[in-house]
């Protein structure tokens, strides 16, 4: 009965196997031109490298080394703040506090390249460049200011303790940050008349020969490590989130101080997952363009001064190659190093994504996430 | 060392961790704030302050700002004062121990003009079919005359005073708007200030992007997003369901979709240059030589335009849309699609009636993450087709209605442009930051928008499950 019923609907087979036969080629049509672009770069980088003239690949060096140069200055900046901040999140923070803040900070990766770019390059690079003492003061007195703060906390009355818990410490921190940064900029005269005769750009230039650019590495590293800070913040924090917290208990119940469950066992625990983290915001680093754009000189040099601006791969594809001849050496060396920047950051993010998944099993065996 | 031991481990550490999460919100505070203040405050009428120096000079115009001298002697005071057709520049710095005297008088003016920027200056008077006014009746026959259409205006004659003592005779023709900031009182200033967040959403750039608005930018941006989202979101789809429903679920599909899900981490560049490479030189160039032999050499796929660059975008956006349809399928419980089928439905049927519908919202905070994603992308942009300024609307009243081989213009690189490669880039600026501030709210509130749905998503498949 059933049979001779679906027989005598032979139009709903026949558009059943259309329709599957539709997707199918849809759907591998899409994914070999999402992975056709591998092959494409390929293809037009390859004379290059078959060529005999080697030589040109010279020219990738200083590209090569401003990109190394601006990703490093950016992970300096961005990796204290994003674990310190995952680490935060996911063992000391009110789970109510969490809930708002997590999502904030994961909303500053939403926020345009080009904008964080016009704000480094147009604001903070004249700034510092009149204010650079106050700068450096600024940036090494913040993290020592929040540590006093940590050690006030600590000898303060158990009364004092339970008015500010550390649990809410991220925004009683935010008012003493800015108290404290007003503090570094009114003292940054003393200090600088102190350890660097008056004037810090003359002190560096006399004792250690460095030049300084208005937009350098150190802008870059500032505005490009705020870029990477929420996608490394993320997926560290989600990789500490889901330690089985039957571990952390076990370590307190055995006499370990919080801090030290955190330090470790969680540490050890979702090592993995930090590493891939940071893996990701490598790739975000070595490829973002608007901001290197917008805030290095885009003069390719080789110095390793952070007063120094750089080019880097990205910065040079969006600057020279509308203008390159179509298959001339310049051409295929932009191509070159998009075809470097892909298989780069396809080859971390690979990687991130297997340990990650590894780490999940990880858990698995160890008793079942939080 | 126990006690040091000891604070370290419970003060100092978790403090600075904290701390950490504290500056980062610090910085994305300022960074908002910078934005709104910045932005929204340009539109704001300033007062126009009247300076006389110690050496008898008169300056007049807008004060931007302080800034200590060098030498930490004192502060010098930047002023705009327009009246570039005059004296030649628009800005003059005063340092502030030579000011002899300050004053705001009321009838000092504010007119915007279609040619050298704004004038700051006194109103004498004003002719009219042979009629002289002055003082106070000039002004409102100014005001008057501002509303009429422009042809009409043009019989207007002012005679205009410099606070130097100059005299310029002007058509009301070129005038755009006139106020008299330092007379007005708040509610008209609030006026004035809507009308101008009004023209700056609404007018395209005058003035080397000193003046004016961003609406080509933010039309060219729109419409780029929309085209890009007809491309993508049936493909993503598409490319989804085979993944999730279709495929084999064996080793091959897990390394396809980590593929897919690493492209998502691909610089933006790199698009770019498969964009320029495949679809301008590659595919436009054929379509050049095969439909429009007749306008070569002068391309006319063959170059960067609205169609290219949506493309390139929705291959940029696949894996966001992809990732998300994906997440979508999978939280569907296999019990819905073996109900469906045991019932008699065929593949097709189970897809289209059971579970698509219940995918719909998970479709549907892809396509908002990638349009999200789209709008504030600059860098392939600028390998693919964005212009600094299009001289034609990519959608017109003339047929085909839709040019998809035209320029565009777009606010993320618009913002690029007038910062780094303007004439005047000081009195740009203003408008830079206001531009900044509405990609930054629109890109805000797209995200925004995803993360409530899939939130309410969530919510609504956990009592299901």
């Amino acid at each position: 009965m059933t049979r001779a019923r679906l027989s005598s609907q032979p139009l709903r087979h026949l558009q059943d196997r259309i329709a599957t036969a539709l997707i199918t080629a849809g759907g591998i049509g899409v994914l070999l031109a999402v992975l056709g672009i591998g092959v494409f770069l390929l293809w037009e980088a390859a004379p290059l490298l078959l060529d005999e003239e080697l030589g040109s690949l010279s020219m990738l060096t200083p590209l090569a080394w401003g990109t190394l140069k601006a990703a490093l200055m950016a992970l300096l900046f961005a990796l204290p703040l994003a674990l310190g901040a995952a680490a935060y999140s996911a063992f000391f923070m009110s789970p109510r506090l969490r809930s708002r803040i997590k999502p904030t900070l994961e909303m500053m990766e939403a926020i345009p390249g080009v904008v964080v770019g016009f704000i480094a390059g147009m604001v903070l690079a004249p700034w510092v460049e009149r204010h650079l003492a106050s700068t450096l003061v600024v940036i090494v007195w913040l993290p020592l200011s929040a540590g006093l703060a940590g050690m006030l906390w600590h000898l303060a009355s158990r009364h004092w303790q339970r008015r500010l818990p550390l649990s809410w410490a991220a925004l009683w921190l935010i008012p003493w940050l800015v108290a404290m940064g007003m503090l570094a900029l009114w003292s940054t005269p003393l200090v600088e008349q102190a350890l660097w005769g008056g004037d810090l750009r003359r002190y560096l230039y006399d004792a250690f020969g460095l030049d300084y650019m208005t937009r350098n590495a150190l802008i870059v590293g500032l505005a490009m490590g705020f870029a990477v800070i929420p996608s490394v913040y993320s997926l560290a924090e989600d990789a500490l989130n889901e330690v089985p917290r039957p571990l952390m208990e076990g370590a307190q119940a055995l006499g370990a101080s919080r801090w030290q469950a955190v330090i470790k066992v969680a540490l050890a625990a979702a090592g993995p997952g930090l590493f891939s983290a940071v893996m990701i915001g490598a790739g975000r680093a070595v490829g973002e363009t608007m901001i290197v754009l917008m805030a290095s000189s885009n003069t390719a040099l080789l110095s390793a001064s952070p007063f120094e601006g750089m080019r880097t791969m990205a910065a040079a594809i969006a600057i020279e190659l509308p203008e390159a001849t179509v298959g001339g050496v310049t051409y295929r060396m932009l191509v070159l190093a998009a075809l470097v920047l892909f298989l780069f950051t396809f080859f971390v993010n690979t990687l991130a994504e297997v340990v990650r998944q590894r780490l999940r099993r990880r858990y698995q065996r160890m008793g079942g996430g939080a | 060392m126990t006690w040091l031991k000891n604070a370290l481990q419970q003060g100092v550490w978790p403090w600075l961790c904290a701390g950490s999460v504290a500056l980062s919100l610090l910085m994305l505070g300022a960074l908002l704030a910078l934005l709104l203040t910045r932005g929204l405050g340009h539109f704001w009428p300033a007062a126009l302050t009247e300076v006389t120096l110690n050496s008898g000079d008169v300056v007049a115009g807008e004060a931007v700002r302080d800034m200590p001298l060098p030498d930490q002697s004192g502060s010098e005071r930047l002023y705009f004062t327009g009246n570039r057709d005059l004296d030649d520049a628009r800005w003059r710095w005063v340092a502030t121990d030579a000011i002899a005297r300050q004053a705001q008088p009321e009838n000092l003016l504010r007119l915007e003009r279609r040619t050298w920027g704004d004038f700051i200056g006194y109103l004498e008077a004003v002719e009219v079919n042979g009629e002289r006014f002055t003082g106070d009746d000039a002004w409102q026959q100014v005001q008057q005359a501002l509303s009429l259409p422009t042809a009409q205006r043009a019989r207007y004659q002012l005679t205009l005073r410099t606070p130097q003592g100059q005299t310029l005779r002007q058509s009301l023709a070129t005038v755009i708007s006139a106020e008299a900031p330092n007379a007005m009182h708040l509610g008209e200033k609030l006026g004035a200030w809507g009308s101008d967040v009004w023209q700056f959403l609404s007018q395209g750039p005058r003035a080397a992007n000193t003046g004016g608005g961003v609406w080509p930018a933010i039309f060219g941006t729109m419409l780029m997003v929309i085209v890009m989202s007809v491309i993508v979101t049936p493909f993503g789809v598409l490319a989804a369901i085979y993944l999730n429903e279709i495929a084999h679920q064996g080793p091959l599909t897990r390394l396809v979709r980590v593929g897919v899900r690493n492209l998502a981490g691909v610089p933006s560049i790199v698009y770019g240059v498969f964009g320029l490479g495949v679809f301008v030189y590659g595919i436009g160039g054929s379509l050049d030589e095969w439909f429009f032999a007749d306008a070569l050499p002068s391309p006319t796929f063959g170059t960067g335009g609205l169609l290219w660059a949506s493309l390139t975008l929705a291959l940029l956006t696949l894996p966001v849309v992809i990732v998300a349809t994906e997440e979508g399928l999978a939280r569907i419980p296999d019990a819905q699609r073996e109900g469906a089928v045991a019932l008699g439905a065929t593949r097709l049927e189970m897809l289209t009636r059971v579970v698509l519908p219940m995918a719909t919202p998970a479709m549907l905070t892809g396509v908002i993450l990638a349009v999200a994603r789209a709008a504030g992308e600059v860098a392939p942009l600028m390998l693919v087709g964005v212009a600094k300024l299009a001289p034609q609307m990519p959608l017109d009243g003339e047929f085909p209605y839709l040019h998809l081989e035209r320029k565009f213009m777009h606010l993320g690189y618009h913002l690029f442009d007038t910062a780094f490669h303007g004439e005047d880039v000081q009195a740009a600026i203003p408008l830079v930051y206001a531009t900044a501030l509405l990609l930054v709210l629109i890109v805000l509130v797209l995200n925004l928008t995803a993360i409530l749905l899939r939130h309410h998503l969530r919510r609504q498949r956990g009592s299901e499950c």
